[in-house]
């Protein structure tokens, strides 16, 4: 009956905390974990070093390019923008992580953050020690497989945009994935709230704003979607996922 | 948020509002106190200082950011007039001098050329208001100059789209003048009269006849406006039921689409050029209403449906229109087919309504000229609206459009349980439910045909700061009387 019923994303959708024993509901590696056997208390004893950290406000940075790489970062709440600048002085927005997504997976090769992460609102992180969490990993197979699929999403995401796609297919691929992610952590798949603004949807999908705006204005005629403001409403999942089909290969 | 069902159960509801409503002068009377008319919510005497320029281009700069920007409102204001209407509360500045109108359109156009910036450049207009004061005070030059101005610096919607008007002075408005004004783009207006009877003008001081007036009208029609709003005021000076009664047969012959009935406001403490109205011409409180009564009459005879608060349609205008299919929409520029815009506002106090904030532009005329000399934005005061604010002011936009509040549809707009969030404001309700201008069922609260003109006491039931801390005595902020 009512929009705002249940966890739905008025604002910035927020994961349950954990604590000493139960892990956030958002948790990245809750999963992997659990399926080998080791709680939350567990995992304390190998001294891995989970910090909650945060908030960041909206525009601060979480790291910076260049900036020594040491630890990775769950998102817990809000949302966090990667992005490089061109040697033109642009900005490239390279991807937006949700809550239960992992940022700085691409330092991990050369030990330096390769890009930069800043908050788009009110961001709260867990933080692990990489090392740590290596040496754990391999001890639990599954969490190895777990970080190996993780940077290979993060390689997928990257390229799921590279193509020669229209604008609609951009799009309509965009909406899908953001739905799926947020249902992913029990958020709803139909009702959310953008976080990023026009310039940043529009940078990530290498658009130009108005063509944004356009392109939604024109989904909406289409009863595709409802958007007013910030928050916005598949109201037709199928027909969305026709659309981006050809950029999901799926 | 997302509007639910923009529509609901409005087709029920018109069947209610497509009469114009009945009159009951005890009601009207026992109900006659200040309050205010909820152009907006909050109303302007709540706006601070503590929001000015920098606060105006913060907020512009987020409303560029949602997926699909607003479309935009222009709004400039021309303060001047030729000469003092003695019954007006607007700001205005009486002058015959012209050549004030060159020296501030040149303000004017700076003005434009500072703010336009703020907003991008796909953002269409879809609604523009020149208001006064006397926006005609310009020559059609000089108009024409303005509105060349807001194209060049704005993005205009296609002209099928777009709504654009101009309220005009009669007495200084030639049909050559309207062919013009066509011909800039405009395609409606807003003619004032107030009252054809001569005692009553010499009495507020503006002498117009009926053949100027109708020359204008005739006018407008030759060049396709799609629609002419006549204004008229009662409970003015030396007004008789015989003369009002001929006025309003006037008016009705010339069958405008739009009517607005303002009731006289006699705040003369507040507003100087009252104090040329001897309080012993004023009609008293029972010819007030009478004069009220036989201009919903005469109106009803006529065909004219009621939209809302001093407002009137013919059945096939979009207002009337609108407020069947649920779309109404009501914002600074009075009820509107438009939907939320982002109102940009340029002149000597003008107000603008961008993203969930309101401010306003210097009152006076050196505050606003040094502002844009120095190259400012002439922002002066205003407000973000908190959470609360928005809630109110759609619960009382929809009360102002549908003469309904739709608890449901609110709930689920703004994630709160109505009866809980709103108890102190319910128990405001029960003295408005005994006389019969509301009934409440468990999921609405309407306004019944005998409430309808009493919209505005039913809104502040719910204004958060009406029912605050009083304010400082030196600093009263007066409204006009309800009816």
């Amino acid at each position: 009956m009512s929009f705002g019923a249940g966890k739905t994303l008025r604002t910035s959708p927020i994961a349950d905390d954990g604590d000493a024993l139960r892990f956030c509901s958002t948790c990245a590696f809750s999963e992997s974990c659990l399926s080998q056997g080791f709680d939350k208390a567990a995992l304390a004893d190998l001294h891995v070093l989970v910090d909650h950290v945060g908030p960041f406000h909206e525009g601060e940075h979480v790291f910076r390019e260049g900036e020594e790489f040491t630890a990775i970062a769950a998102v817990r709440a809000g949302t966090v923008k990667t992005y490089v600048v061109d040697p033109a002085g642009n900005e490239q927005v390279l991807g937006f992580f949700l809550p239960g997504e992992v940022i700085g997976l691409n330092a991990i090769h050369q030990s330096r953050f390769p890009c930069n992460a800043v908050a788009l609102d009110t961001v709260m992180l867990c933080r692990f020690s990489f090392p740590q969490m290596a040496l754990l990993a391999t001890r639990l197979p599954g969490l190895q497989a777990h970080l190996f699929r993780l940077l290979s999403q993060d390689i997928g995401k990257a390229a799921l945009l590279a193509g020669d796609y229209s604008a609609d297919q951009r799009m309509a691929a965009f909406l899908v994935t953001l739905a799926r992610r947020y249902s992913q952590r029990g958020f709803s798949a139909t009702r959310f709230h953008l976080t990023m603004s026009r310039t940043d949807i529009a940078n990530y999908l290498r658009l130009a704003p108005e063509t944004v705006s356009r392109v939604l204005r024109r989904f909406q005629d289409e009863n595709l979607v409802l958007v007013e403001r910030r928050e916005l409403e598949v109201r037709d999942p199928a027909r969305l996922h026709e659309l981006a089909r050809v950029v999901l290969r799926d | 948020m997302i509007p639910v069902n923009v529509a609901w159960r409005a087709r029920r509801y018109a069947a209610a509002m497509n009469t114009v409503p009945p009159f009951d002068a005890e009601l009207l009377r026992r109900y006659d106190r200040p309050g205010p008319r909820y152009t907006s919510y909050p109303t302007a005497p709540r706006f601070t200082d503590g929001f000015g320029e920098a606060q105006l281009r913060e907020m512009a700069r987020q409303s560029n950011q949602d997926p699909i920007p607003r479309a935009l409102s222009l709004y400039a204001h021309v303060p001047f007039c030729f000469s003092p209407c003695f019954y007006c509360g607007c700001n205005r500045v009486i002058t015959r001098d012209k050549t004030r109108g060159d020296a501030y359109l040149a303000r004017l156009v700076r003005e434009i050329a500072l703010v336009a910036p703020l907003f991008d450049r796909d953002r269409e207009v879809v609604q523009l208001h020149l208001g006064g004061g006397t926006p005609n005070f310009l020559a059609a030059g000089q108009l024409a100059e303005l509105m060349e101005t807001f194209a060049q610096h704005f993005h205009f919607a296609p002209a099928q789209r777009r709504d654009f008007s101009i309220e005009l002075d009669p007495r200084s408005v030639s049909p050559a003048d309207v062919d013009a004004l066509a011909a800039m783009g405009f395609n409606r207006a807003s003619l004032g009269v107030q009252d054809f009877d001569p005692v009553v003008q010499v009495a507020v001081n503006r002498v117009q006849t009926v053949e100027e007036t109708l020359a204008v009208i005739e006018a407008c029609r030759r060049n396709d406006f799609r629609s002419i709003n006549v204004d008229l005021i009662y409970g003015l000076p030396a007004q008789t039921l015989a003369g009002f009664g001929r006025t309003l047969d006037t008016v009705m012959a010339a069958r405008p689409d739009r009517l607005a009935i303002y009731g006289y406001a006699h705040l003369p403490q507040m507003f100087k050029a009252q104090r040329q109205i001897p309080d012993a011409s004023l009609p008293s409180p029972e010819d007030k209403l009478a004069l009220l009564q036989l201009a919903i009459e005469r109106l009803t005879a006529a065909g004219y449906r009621y939209i809302g608060m001093d407002h009137f349609a013919l059945p096939g205008d979009e207002l009337s229109l609108a407020q069947e299919n649920g779309t109404l929409h009501r914002n600074f520029m009075g009820y509107t087919t438009h939907a939320d815009t982002d109102l940009v506002g340029v002149g000597v106090s003008a107000i603008s309504h961008v993203g969930d904030s309101f401010s306003q532009n210097p009152r006076d005329l050196p505050a606003w000229e040094a502002a844009i000399d120095a190259g400012r934005l002439p922002t002066w005061r205003g407000m973000v609206l908190e959470d609360d604010d928005v809630l109110r002011a759609d619960l009382i936009q929809q009360l102002m459009c549908h003469g309904a509040i739709d608890k449901t549809a609110l709930e689920a707009r703004h994630e709160v349980d109505f009866d809980a969030y709103f108890a102190t404001e319910l128990a405001r309700l029960p003295p408005l439910l005994a006389d019969g201008l509301v009934e409440s069922t468990p999921t609405t609260i309407r306004a019944t045909s005998r409430g309808r003109l009493l919209l505005r006491i039913i809104a502040a039931c719910f204004d958060r700061y009406l029912h605050a801390a009083p304010h400082a005595p030196e600093t009263p902020i007066r409204h006009a009387r309800a009816i």
